[in-house]
């Protein structure tokens, strides 16, 4: 089957910055795939770049084999920001119908099913602005998913979400991964990389491994994906402090 | 009270004003540029009003005279004036030209006009005057009756009983004396209060929209720019119609505003004041960076408007220089043509003039705000 995401020696500077340099990745269909590292690494870059918000100053970026940025490819993309992007003057249920229209058209009945599987049915009529900051990420990612995306960005997701929720979403993340829906998953918190498919170590804007975790604990020879990723950063340079990611 | 912690709050607060360069500029030059613009403004002179004579006077001997033409007496002093500019014309073009505003008012000199003074000592002009402006309407009276004193001045010492050798017979084009300053202001202000709100609507919410991440989100879905700002300018579009309509309503009935035209015409000349107004709020939007930079945007766009758009001055009587701006001011368009359709009771055929420039400014500022709703948000 066709490669969902295709990225070809894609380059992304800000100004001076290189945020994205020379970065070649492919992510096969209906798996889930954990872009991994600290802050600044170029997580969010990347993911605006395969949504096609940004466009690579060089190198090729394609979805399901159409190059992009491509406005017809979004209504099969759901993307979910990392800070939650919702109205606040609008309530659960508006927000996830209004960006359902946008994408293409849902019904009200899909609507209700989404806002039931972030959980928030008893606050479905609560304006953005009255909601708690998880509730709010859980409505961000209701609006992502309510058009029945084949591709899913997800930019952090269960940050601030409680860890029962956050088992729901990973269970639901896997029973569409088996529907054939492809899903890129950023994050630094390891213990979500481990339910990763497979993994892509990112830093300073270059990938720096990438495998399934166990190849990447066996390359490594770590006993943790932490150790992995750092023993990885350690072999492309001397690893600064701030750099040492949070467990 | 604790020094240290008050002047280090101060010195935040001049460092955080400092980096905004722009606020700091728009604080120290903004008001030199207001002041000197409403300086120039009032200082200036108001310029002589073109009047129309339409002369038919067929001459009498007045004794002590002998053969006199009373209206070219008149008429020679209006030249010498500074008021007034007489435009002679056809009996039959005055009305046109009054209609077209090539003259402000048209005085008609019957053909019996030195006789009846020769006889009575006394006279009577026709004066038509356009009407919609009631301060203009009272200057070319007054300049009118002044000239023609100065002008019977020698020649009216005998006049019986002491009454003024001279009245005017005014009749209106447009409106008529029951028409006030409010009636004649009501278009701009009505256009100025819908523009003026549509436009911070727009500014504000749409920067908000940047700021709370919608419009990347937005643009993460197949939504076209095209189709973002056509969306906000029908939303905007209600409210501004029906804040239109409450306003006419109200002033129709609660304070007694005179109305000659079409409720739907004037909605037409709104509607497209909206698509400037909205269009220009998302295209500033992206100028601002927050809320108080949305103020700043008052002075800088909006009173310009006040000053030029013919809503404290006429805009004929603008400085020469300020009269081409005016004509690049979409306000100037719609409170023009919003005078022609609520006083002159003019369809909107009558008003083709202004509808071009209105849909043109529009389509200029939809073009513009399209292109800064941008994909990429930096
Ligand atoms: N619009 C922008 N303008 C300038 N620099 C930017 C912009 N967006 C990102 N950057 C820079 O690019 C680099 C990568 O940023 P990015 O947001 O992709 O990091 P990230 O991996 O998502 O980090 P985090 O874990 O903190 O979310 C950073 O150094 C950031 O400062
Ligand atoms: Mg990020």
């Amino acid at each position: 089957m066709a490669d969902a995401v295709t990225l070809d020696s894609v380059c992304k500077s800000f100004g001076a910055l290189q945020a994205v340099q020379n970065f070649s990745l492919r992510i096969p269909t209906g798996i889930t795939y954990g872009l991994l590292g600290p802050n600044g690494a170029g997580k969010t870059t990347l993911i605006r770049l395969i949504v096609g918000l940004l466009r690579a100053d060089s190198g090729r970026v394609s979805v399901m084999g159409r190059p992009m940025p491509d406005k017809d490819m979004l209504a099969h993309i759901g993307y979910m920001t990392q800070t939650p992007a919702i109205y606040s003057d609008l309530t659960v249920r508006e927000n996830v119908a209004f960006f359902g229209t946008m994408a293409g058209g849902v019904s009200p009945a899909r609507v209700n099913e989404v806002i039931a599987l972030v959980g928030l049915s008893d606050r479905a009529d609560s304006l953005g602005r009255t909601l708690s900051g998880g509730m709010r990420q859980r409505t961000s990612l209701a609006c992502a998913l309510v058009h029945q995306p084949r591709l899913l960005l997800l930019d952090e997701p269960t940050v601030g979400v409680d860890p029962q929720l956050r088992v729901q979403f990973w269970d639901y993340f896997r029973q569409l991964n088996a529907q054939g829906v492809t899903i890129i998953v950023s994050s630094h918190v390891m213990d979500e990389a481990e339910r990763c498919d497979r993994l892509g170590f990112i830093r300073q804007g270059q990938l720096i491994a990438e495998g399934t975790g166990a190849d990447l604990l066996a390359q490594a020879g770590a006993r943790t994906l932490e150790e992995a990723f750092l023993t990885f950063a350690g072999a492309t340079q001397e690893r600064p402090l701030q750099e040492k990611m949070p467990a | 009270m604790n020094r240290k912690r008050v002047i280090t709050l101060a010195g935040r607060v001049i460092r955080q004003t400092l980096r905004d360069r722009r606020t700091v500029v728009l604080f120290l030059i903004g008001p030199l540029i207001i002041v000197s613009l409403t300086a120039l403004l009032l200082r200036s002179e108001g310029r002589p009003a073109p009047l129309g004579i339409v002369n038919q006077d067929e001459g009498a001997t007045v004794l002590l005279f002998g053969q006199v033409r009373l209206a070219d007496r008149i008429v020679a002093a209006m030249s010498e004036g500074d008021a007034l500019v007489p435009v002679p014309l056809p009996a039959d073009e005055a009305e046109a030209a009054l209609r077209a505003g090539r003259v402000r008012g048209v005085v008609t000199f019957p053909p019996d006009f030195s006789a009846s003074f020769a006889g009575e000592r006394r006279v009577r002009l026709q004066l038509t005057l356009e009407g919609s402006n009631p301060l203009q309407a009272t200057a070319v009276l007054s300049a009118l009756m002044q000239t023609g004193m100065r002008a019977l001045a020698g020649l009216a010492s005998g006049s019986a009983g002491g009454e003024l050798p001279l009245s005017v017979d005014v009749t209106y084009l447009y409106g008529g004396p029951e028409y006030d300053l409010l009636d004649y202001l009501a278009p701009p202000y009505l256009v100025l209060i819908v523009f003026f709100f549509v436009f911070l609507l727009t500014t504000v919410t749409f920067l908000r929209e940047r700021s709370q991440g919608t419009v990347e989100r937005l643009m993460a879905t197949p939504v076209t720019r095209l189709e973002i700002v056509t969306g906000y300018m029908l939303g905007f579009l209600a409210f501004a119609l029906a804040d239109a309509a409450l306003l006419l309503g109200f002033t129709v009935t609660v304070i007694g505003l005179h109305y000659a035209g079409n409720l739907f015409d004037m909605l037409v000349i709104e509607s497209l004041l909206v698509m400037v107004a909205v269009n220009l709020g998302i295209f500033l939007s992206t100028f601002a960076r927050n809320e108080f930079q949305v103020l700043q945007f008052i002075p800088l766009v909006i009173l310009p408007m006040v000053l030029l758009s013919g809503l404290l001055f006429p805009v004929e009587d603008l400085p020469g220089l300020f009269q081409p701006l005016a004509y690049l001011l979409p306000l100037t368009h719609a409170s023009d043509a919003l005078r022609a359709i609520m006083i002159r009771g003019q369809g909107l055929a009558e008003v083709g003039v202004q509808i071009v420039a209105l849909l043109l400014t529009g389509m200029i500022m939809l073009a513009l705000a399209a292109v800064t709703v941008r994909r990429e948000v930096a």
